[in-house]
């Protein structure tokens, strides 16, 4: 049992989200070759990452500049990072392709069926991939009624962000499998 | 190493370049290029070096060189949809190479070997776990090996017969049935025959009328006894025969070592039990005899048309291949409407489910509106699929019985003109062409379902072979090994230089050494996924140890009757489990055949007696899954009692973080007490109360021994015990006030 004889404890002031003003940030090359980010010239994150606050639903909207390491801490939201200057989004867009790897489809060129296991070619943004996938139904995420995320029987994530936008083809391939 | 030998030549070449004098080490394959499109990138350790290239058109660009000796560790940061092998050079991280999900498993790998060899120990050989079929390639994933594109169909099939060995008469009395039962089916149009030829045309023989009638309704009896016979007989050999599939399966799963466990999710292993084994039986039971008896009917048709008339069965033989792809092309449409609505269907159970299990939260928020919205939505969207998948079956079922019948239009024609060419009784008559017309009915039903039989083997053959796997898989040569048993142990436990890890070369415990002496009490201390549970774990010899020794009474538990030794060992787990059943019965799990008084005094002792006698139907209350819910308090305490009637002499305590009341929890304590009371306890401690009473504590960091002593000498000490308790006074004081 606990030591019950204790006090209570003195409140900290509850943790408050802090949003950054892009013209307070400037981010840059590190002579290490990472992300380098100074915050109203009070500090400088080296190694910076930046993470998209909701990657699906709005890429580019909010934007949080999170420290190195595995817990790193959060150093501030970016409302709109389009707003910072041209060199700094150069670093930030070059680190948000670094980080998310998940592909869009744009076209799909093949299906084939083998007993439940659908192999399928996609052209993605990031080139043209083989995919396998198993129980499609199961592993398939509606977004809204025309935005399907399609997993993989390796994991790997392909994301439709418009069935209605593919070409004829495409969707009639796709009607196969879905 | 198998990789090596797949190395295309320009990489090789451009590492005999770069690298004159040092051999190929280790080198492995990345499916993304450096602008992180699909590409392929290779990482090689040659010599002393680190290399990465890029293979971009059939030429093979450096990017990276680095001296080994530069990099002091390894390192994988995880991305969104893939991760980056780093090195860290002079405290900071380079990126080396990045790759997708799908390798996530062969980096891991390759991290390990890289860090060896900046360590300077050789390279560690380790398997690439098989993801792919070794002979298409088609991804598999790592629960299974079977490939249904390549798996025996055959060989599988005649493994499936041999469930059948003792059932053989049974087997033969299915196929004579199936004979008889195809040879009635013939006769119908054979009569019909002699009907329109001998009596209804020519007007006369009207006494044989009554007699051709009556052999028609006979034949037709007699074929319908026959097949109910066949079916009930083949329903019975079917459930049988899986019902010895499904014993074996599960004799097998129990005696699986806990790494099978492991390395297989459990939805895997429970589909097996229950949908394999499930589609074994749909198909020994209906698909096995449906298919034999469809095919011996097109058989014995065909005879009958040739021996009719060869040419006209020509004719509509000839076609019949063109309709039955017709027919399986539309069949396919209705089937994927059907789909479409079966998993609208099981979202739509998804949400009422998820709402209705949840109401009080529902209420609480009051979203009643929005939930009743969002069931509008899917209700919606299911009524949607449910239109398009009957209007599709509405619109290709009749469109499917054209094409099944347009065969007969050829039938009607060619067959008319030879009606009418030929002479009055003789050539080919009318009862010529309505027996014609008959069998081709007989013909055309089950040669549409064939043409889906081949899918339907399949099936059922690749869940024949995801059982096999099981059975096939190799079992825990420990678990059947006989071993010595000790008399009236005294329960003294050592453990002398034990590593071990639950994958190669990643110990989770390193060199530990320590003992516990007789009826003591030791306490495991440590942050989370230092190594507390997998003590536990090898203590329990649910793993294997790879090196070093754990003795009790001073003999090694290798050496000791796998279940005599486990009988020995009690255990008091975090999540108190109880299992489907009465309370008395689960007390009593680990002493069946327990007295009830033996069973009341163990519950007395765990202060669980009074609550239970408190239950309307006292010990008989039923418990588990769909009986009587227990607070978390009454659990543990039901586990308590259980341990306490076990009686064992080595006792393992995970203790339960779980809220309860403080007077619950005094009542935890006092039956943990009188539990652990002079047995060898090792406790995995949470509680302040815990390591004071402990006559020991082991403190772990990193797998190894940081400390070792009683509570009073480590907080004394300064050290790692001391700084985690002033964070268990710190949460345990909040725990107390909010308590």
């Amino acid at each position: 049992m606990g030591e019950r004889e204790g006090v209570p404890q003195t409140k900290a002031a509850p943790p408050a989200l802090r949003y950054l003003d892009p013209e307070e940030v400037r981010a840059f090359r590190g002579p290490d070759g990472s992300a380098y980010v100074t915050i109203r010239d009070e500090m400088t994150v080296i190694g910076a990452r930046f993470m998209r606050v909701c990657p699906l639903t709005d890429p580019d909207r909010y934007l949080a500049i999170v420290g190195p390491d595995p817990n790193g801490r959060d150093f501030g939201l970016l409302r709109n990072w389009c707003r910072l200057d041209a060199a700094s989004r150069e670093v930030v867009a070059a680190e948000l392709q670094r980080r998310y790897l998940h592909p869009t489809v744009k076209r799909i060129l093949s299906v084939k069926d083998y007993y439940g296991v659908a192999v399928c070619t996609f052209e993605t943004d990031r080139g043209v991939r083989e995919v396998t996938l198993r129980d499609v139904q199961d592993n398939a995420i509606y977004l809204g009624p025309s935005r399907v995320l399609l997993t993989d029987a390796e994991g790997n994530r392909f994301d439709i962000p418009d069935i209605a936008a593919l070409d004829p083809t495409s969707r009639a391939l796709l009607a196969e499998i879905l | 190493m198998a990789e090596v030998l797949q190395i295309p030549q320009t990489v090789q070449d451009l590492v005999q370049r770069s690298v004159p004098n040092g051999g190929i080490r280790l080198a492995a394959a990345s499916d993304l290029g450096a602008d992180r499109r699909y590409g392929e990138q290779w990482i090689l350790l040659a010599g002393d070096r680190v290399l990465v290239c890029e293979l971009e058109g059939g030429q093979a660009n450096l990017l990276i060189d680095l001296p080994l000796h530069d990099i002091s560790e390894f390192q994988i940061e995880n991305l969104v949809g893939g991760a980056v092998l780093q090195a860290v050079v002079d405290g900071h991280r380079t990126d080396l190479i990045p790759y997708t999900n799908a390798l996530a498993k062969r980096f891991a790998n390759v991290r390990v070997q890289l860090d060896a060899a900046a360590k300077g120990k050789p390279v560690p050989e380790i398997a690439e776990p098989h993801m792919r079929c070794p002979k298409c390639g088609l991804v598999l994933g790592e629960e299974t090996r079977v490939c249904p594109r390549c798996v025996e169909r055959g060989a599988v099939l005649r493994r499936l017969l041999t469930y059948t060995k003792p059932y053989r008469a049974g087997l033969v009395v299915i196929g004579l049935l199936m004979l008889a039962a195809t040879g009635f089916g013939l006769v119908p149009p054979a009569l019909t025959r002699v009907l329109v030829d001998k009596v209804l045309v020519p007007k006369a023989n009207a006494h044989l009328l009554p007699w051709l009638v009556l052999a028609l309704a006979g034949s037709s009896i007699l074929g319908t006894v026959l097949t109910v016979w066949r079916g009930r007989l083949a329903a019975w050999l079917g459930g049988r025969i899986s019902f010895d599939i499904r014993a074996q399966l599960y004799h097998r799963l129990q005696w699986l070592s806990l790494r099978y466990y492991d390395r297989h999710p459990m939805g895997a292993i429970v589909s097996r039990l229950t949908q394999d084994s499930g589609g074994i039986q749909d198909f020994l039971a209906f698909g096995l005899p449906w298919i034999a008896g469809n095919g011996l009917i097109v058989v014995g048709v065909a005879i009958a048309l040739v021996v009719l008339n060869w040419k006209l069965a020509l004719l509509v033989l000839i076609p019949t291949p063109v309709v039955s792809l017709l027919i399986r092309l539309l069949w396919r449409r209705v089937h994927r409407a059907f789909h479409r609505f079966w998993h609208g269907w099981s979202r739509f159970h998804t949400i009422v489910n998820d709402s209705l299990a949840r109401v009080k939260i529902i209420k609480a928020f009051t979203r009643e509106n929005q939930e009743i919205e969002r069931f509008r939505l899917r209700n919606a969207d299911l009524f949607r699929a449910s239109v398009a998948a009957e209007q599709t079956f509405a619109t290709f079922f009749p469109i499917i019985g054209l094409a099944v019948g347009s065969g007969s239009l050829l039938v009607w024609y060619f067959g008319g003109r030879l009606v009418l060419s030929a002479p009055t009784g003789a050539g080919f008559t009318l009862g010529d062409l309505m027996a014609f017309l008959g069998y081709l009915a007989m013909l055309y039903g089950p040669l549409n379902f064939l043409a889906q039989s081949a899918q339907w083997v399949s099936r059922a053959m690749t869940a024949a072979e995801r059982v096999f796997e099981v059975l096939d898989a190799e079992a825990d040569v420990e678990e059947a090994s006989a071993g010595i048993v000790l008399d009236r142990p005294r329960g003294e436990v050592e453990f002398r230089n034990v590593t071990f890890g639950y994958q190669r070369g990643q110990p989770v415990l390193k060199d530990l050494s320590f003992s516990v002496p007789a009826g003591t009490m030791l306490g495991l201390v440590g942050r989370s996924g230092v190594g507390k549970t997998t003590v536990i774990n090898v203590l329990c010899r649910f793993y294997p140890i790879d090196e070093g020794q754990i003795l009790l009474d001073g003999v090694d538990i290798r050496d000791l009757d796998l279940s005599a030794y486990r009988s020995l060992i009690g255990v008091v787990f975090q999540e108190p489990f109880l299992f489907s059943g009465t309370i008395a019965e689960n007390i009593a799990y680990g002493r069946p055949g327990a007295s009830l008084e033996e069973i009341m005094a163990a519950a007395k002792a765990a202060n669980a007696h009074d609550f239970i006698l408190r239950k309307p139907d006292g010990y008989d209350e039923q418990v588990g899954e769909r009986g009587s819910r227990l607070s978390a308090g009454e659990k543990q305490r039901l586990c308590i009692a259980r341990a306490i009637l076990h009686d064992p002499v080595i006792l393992v305590l995970d203790e339960a973080t779980a809220n309860v009341d403080l007077e619950t929890e005094e009542q935890i304590q006092e039956a943990l007490v009188r539990l652990v009371e002079g047995r060898t306890t090792f406790a995995i401690a949470h509680r302040l109360s815990t390591l004071r009473n402990a006559d020991q504590l082991l403190v772990l960091e990193d797998g190894k021994r940081a400390e070792f002593g009683t509570h009073a000498e480590l907080a004394r000490n300064k050290g790692v015990y001391s700084r985690l308790l002033s964070i268990y006074r710190k949460t345990s004081r909040v725990r107390a006030v909010d308590g």
